[in-house]
């Protein structure tokens, strides 16, 4: 993986604070009481039982190692939306535009790629007010139970957009609905357990690993990283 | 939907900026096949629409094109390019008796602006016409509307670039614009796009011709495939060129550095533009390379798709422009606001490429030109007051900020300077044409020539005046051509002769093939890139563009380099000349008028271009 050192700040206080300061913000607009960070551990999120902590593997971006290139988009798209050619279903030519991750870019230069950050709390399904299956225990919107990537059961879902304001409001906005039927789209699959983003970017700026506790950044919109490394990487002033 | 070809939408997005319509135009099929795209299909929509020679490319009728290729919106190695066509403000003919003759413009820049214009459903845009106030364009998908821009006329493109992006509401625009220079019709303004890339050599100022600050793209379409399972086929056998030994090694190269890697081996070679390209070594060059630049150095980044992230943003940490954040310098940045003008401040360079992109500026031809003034200062042949009282020396950066700001502004003498070094020489007179340094009326780049005679055959026989990126031979002169139309970079591409990782003569065959359905070979793309070299030709004949005009300024046969490896090194006007002979008898073209013949432009099936009665 990356060297995640390469964005710890020189000042880890500071930092932290930064980011719970804009969190809580954030929590405010979105009306939850959910406290984000420090949290280490994922909660099962069938309701009611005693919680229990998972170890869980995602896409992480070595932001310092982005170029912005896109090629992630491409090959997300390409695996993740498949075309069907003469009968045969084949990767896409990977159109970014149905790319789960997307790479968004600012000036001065820092590219941030944004993934589903799969968070812990899972405010999205949270927000599903589709009635838990007895037997699975599954919203609409729900967790898949070997990878815990977030899923959407297309037959169950109302398209009401609950996950989607609440992944805007409280979170980085990956979610977003379908413009014909309002459905949640652009959560991670990780691709099978082989994510391609991470198999083909030039730069090794994705990796797919066991998340480590507490990490940065998780969740938080790419407006708020993009200012935040800005400030760290371009500043004269420490 | 017949006329669709695969790997292409066949539409053209026309906007007339003088009625405010834009509609979608089909693309015949036998223009694809032909020209391909980008560059190629650029000059042919420029050969259709401008029907007679001498038109002023400063009026509403000139054409302005942003020209991806069949390959952008691919996730294709480096396939981020665009071709700006127009007819360029820049140049001028020697004996034309059109008062506006002057040559084809061509400009390619990377970035993510060209796939984005395929993602909105287009190869290309052609915008005619001229707003009566300044006005942006922003296209999402077919809906493309006009908006009004006064409030930010006037705007330097960094400030531009971010309040732009803020105004559309969505990072995932692509935009392109100019700045004040742009606005102000410097001739050798550039449309800029991320605040750090250009299209050169004056294709913004036709843009500020035409009323227009800016375009915003956005789309989610992508063009069908001919042969969807052998493009993944390929497209997987094209990113190995970019492994292995040599491959992962060159690879590294580039991202290191960039094209700043030249900086110091072509000043030890001798093939650097210093001190008005009176030499071609500098001597404190180690002051301004890469190596001395990597302490500003923040990060890499890349154009779509590309693996080599030639660009390299960074932050100036100390001294008077302390805070500075740009990227660069590159080799053309870095030599022409440095070497050439003997600055070896790098924080003062590094202000100076700022305010030089800020503005929209084409940095080789204003550091062209203040080298021409530095030069004709220290002459004598211009005096103090001529420069409105700057005092500018080889290597004053604060003189050299001034005359930025003046040529950018058009102010006192800085109107005279927007209007490049022949204007500037014409103007002054006593012999100073011998050291304004130009070919048609476009300045040379930051690539010297004493020492490499090729290279002087590359500039005067380009067609769009003294472009160094043209290519030394015919057969490079086609390369490029062609590869200019397809939308990739030509950093990534080896066909044998050249020493940069990338994608040979196969990746492309198979990789077309599969695109488009046309069945590509290595000699066919070659061929086109012939056609579109000749068609070029063919315009800039029409203008009245003869052999007087492909001629070389006489610093470089009279004036040996003084110092460095190569002292002594001059060209010899008689074996030049006898070059140029052979360079057109390989092109098949008149060596005295330089006309194509007739038997060659039939073989490329160029004959509708003798059937104009104006040539």
């Amino acid at each position: 993986m990356g060297n995640m050192n390469n964005y710890k700040s020189e000042n880890p206080d500071s930092q932290m604070k930064y980011n719970r300061r804009d969190f809580i913000k954030k929590m405010a607009i979105g009306g939850s009481t959910v406290i984000l960070f420090g949290c280490r551990s994922l909660a099962q999120p069938s309701g009611g039982k005693a919680k229990k902590t998972l170890t869980y593997s995602m896409i992480l971006a070595d932001y310092s190692k982005c170029t912005g290139c896109r090629t992630c988009e491409t090959v997300c798209s390409a695996y993740n939306h498949k075309q069907m050619v003469n009968g045969e279903v084949l990767p896409g030519l990977g159109n970014p535009h149905y790319s789960n991750i997307k790479i968004y870019s600012y000036n001065p230069d820092v590219d941030i790629p944004v993934a589903c950050a799969m968070c812990p709390d899972n405010p999205c399904i949270e927000a599903c007010p589709v009635a838990s299956d007895p037997k699975t225990g599954r919203k609409a919107l729900y967790r898949d139970e070997k990878t815990l990537a977030i899923k959407n059961d297309l037959n169950r879902c109302t398209g009401c957009g609950n996950c989607v304001e609440a992944c805007r409001d409280q979170r980085a906005g990956v979610i977003i609905p379908n413009p014909e039927t309002n459905k949640p789209e652009r959560m991670c699959t990780l691709c099978n357990g082989d994510p391609q983003c991470v198999k083909y970017c030039p730069y090794g700026a994705l990796s797919f690993v066991t998340v480590s506790p507490g990490r940065e950044f998780q969740g938080v919109p790419a407006d708020m990283i993009a200012k935040e490394l800005t400030k760290r990487w371009y500043s004269i002033q420490n | 939907m017949a006329h669709k070809k695969p790997g292409y939408h066949g539409v053209l997005l026309d906007i007339n900026l003088t009625t405010g319509k834009s509609s979608p135009k089909k693309i015949s099929s036998q223009d694809i096949g032909m020209f391909i795209g980008g560059r190629g299909l650029g000059m042919k929509i420029l050969w259709d629409r401008l029907k007679k020679p001498g038109i002023d490319p400063l009026s509403p009728e000139n054409p302005l094109m942003f020209m991806p290729g069949p390959f952008s919106g691919f996730p294709i190695p480096s396939s981020s390019r665009t071709c700006v066509v127009t007819k360029s403000p820049c140049t001028s003919s020697l004996h034309s008796s059109y008062p506006f003759a002057s040559t084809v413009s061509y400009s390619n820049v990377g970035g993510f602006f060209g796939p984005e214009i395929r993602f909105a459903g287009y190869d290309g845009i052609v915008i005619t016409g001229r707003a009566s106030a300044p006005v942006y364009i922003v296209i999402d998908n077919d809906r493309v509307e006009i908006r009004e821009a006064k409030k930010f006329w006037g705007m330097g493109t960094d400030e531009f670039d971010k309040k732009f992006i803020e105004e559309l509401g969505d990072r995932r625009f692509r935009t392109c614009y100019i700045g004040p220079a742009g606005e102000n019709q410097v001739s050798y303004a550039c449309i800029i796009h991320t605040a750090a890339r250009a299209a050169g050599r004056g294709t913004g100022c036709v843009m500020g011709s035409k009323n227009l600050k800016a375009i915003a793209v956005r789309g989610s379409m992508i063009p069908d495939v001919a042969d969807h399972k052998q493009f993944l086929a390929a497209l997987e056998e094209a990113s190995q060129a970019f492994k292995g030994i040599s491959g992962t090694l060159l690879t590294k190269i580039w991202r290191r550095s960039g094209t700043a890697v030249s900086i110091e081996r072509s000043s030890k070679k001798g093939s650097m533009a210093v001190k008005n390209y009176r030499e071609g070594t500098f001597s404190e060059i180690d002051k301004i390379g890469a190596d001395a630049a990597r302490k500003f150095w923040i990060r890499d980044f890349a154009c779509f798709c590309c693996p080599l992230s030639c660009k390299k943003s960074g932050v100036i940490k100390n001294g008077a422009y302390a805070g500075l954040i740009h990227d660069g310098p590159e080799y053309e940045t870095g030599t022409m606001f440095g070497a050439n003008l003997m600055v070896s401040d790098l924080e003062g360079l590094m202000k100076a490429v700022f305010n030089g992109d800020d503005y929209g500026l084409d940095i080789i031809s204003t550091g062209n030109v203040i080298g021409f003034l530095m030069e004709a200062y220290e002459k004598g042949i211009i005096d103090k007051e001529f420069l409105d009282g700057i005092e500018l020396k080889w290597g004053n950066i604060d003189a050299i900020l001034k005359m930025i700001d003046k040529i950018a502004k058009r102010e006192g003498v800085g109107d005279l300077a927007s209007k490049g070094v022949k204007a500037l020489s014409k103007r002054i007179g006593k012999d100073s044409e011998k050291f304004a340094i130009h070919v048609k009326g476009l300045e040379l780049a930051a690539w010297n020539v004493h020492v490499e005679p090729p290279k002087g055959i590359c500039y005067a026989t380009s067609n769009r005046g003294a472009c160094h990126q043209s290519g030394n031979t015919v057969e490079a002169q086609n390369f490029r051509a062609m590869i200019d139309s397809i939308g990739i970079c030509r950093f990534t591409t080896d066909w044998g002769h050249w020493y940069l990782p990338g994608l040979g003569s196969d990746n492309f065959s198979r990789i077309l093939t599969a695109i488009t359905g046309i069945e590509w070979t290595k000699e066919e793309l070659m061929k086109s890139g012939e056609r579109i070299f000749n068609l070029e030709k063919m315009i800039n004949y029409r203008e009245g563009f003869r052999r007087v005009d492909d001629n070389l300024p006489d610093r470089f046969f009279e004036e040996p380099l003084s110092v460095g490896s190569e002292k002594g090194a001059v060209l010899h006007r008689e074996k030049f000349s006898e070059m140029l002979d052979e360079y057109y008898k390989i092109r098949g073209w008149d060596p005295e008028t330089t006309k194509p013949g007739k038997s060659r432009l039939e073989r490329l099936g160029l004959s509708f271009t003798l059937q104009d009665h104006q040539i």
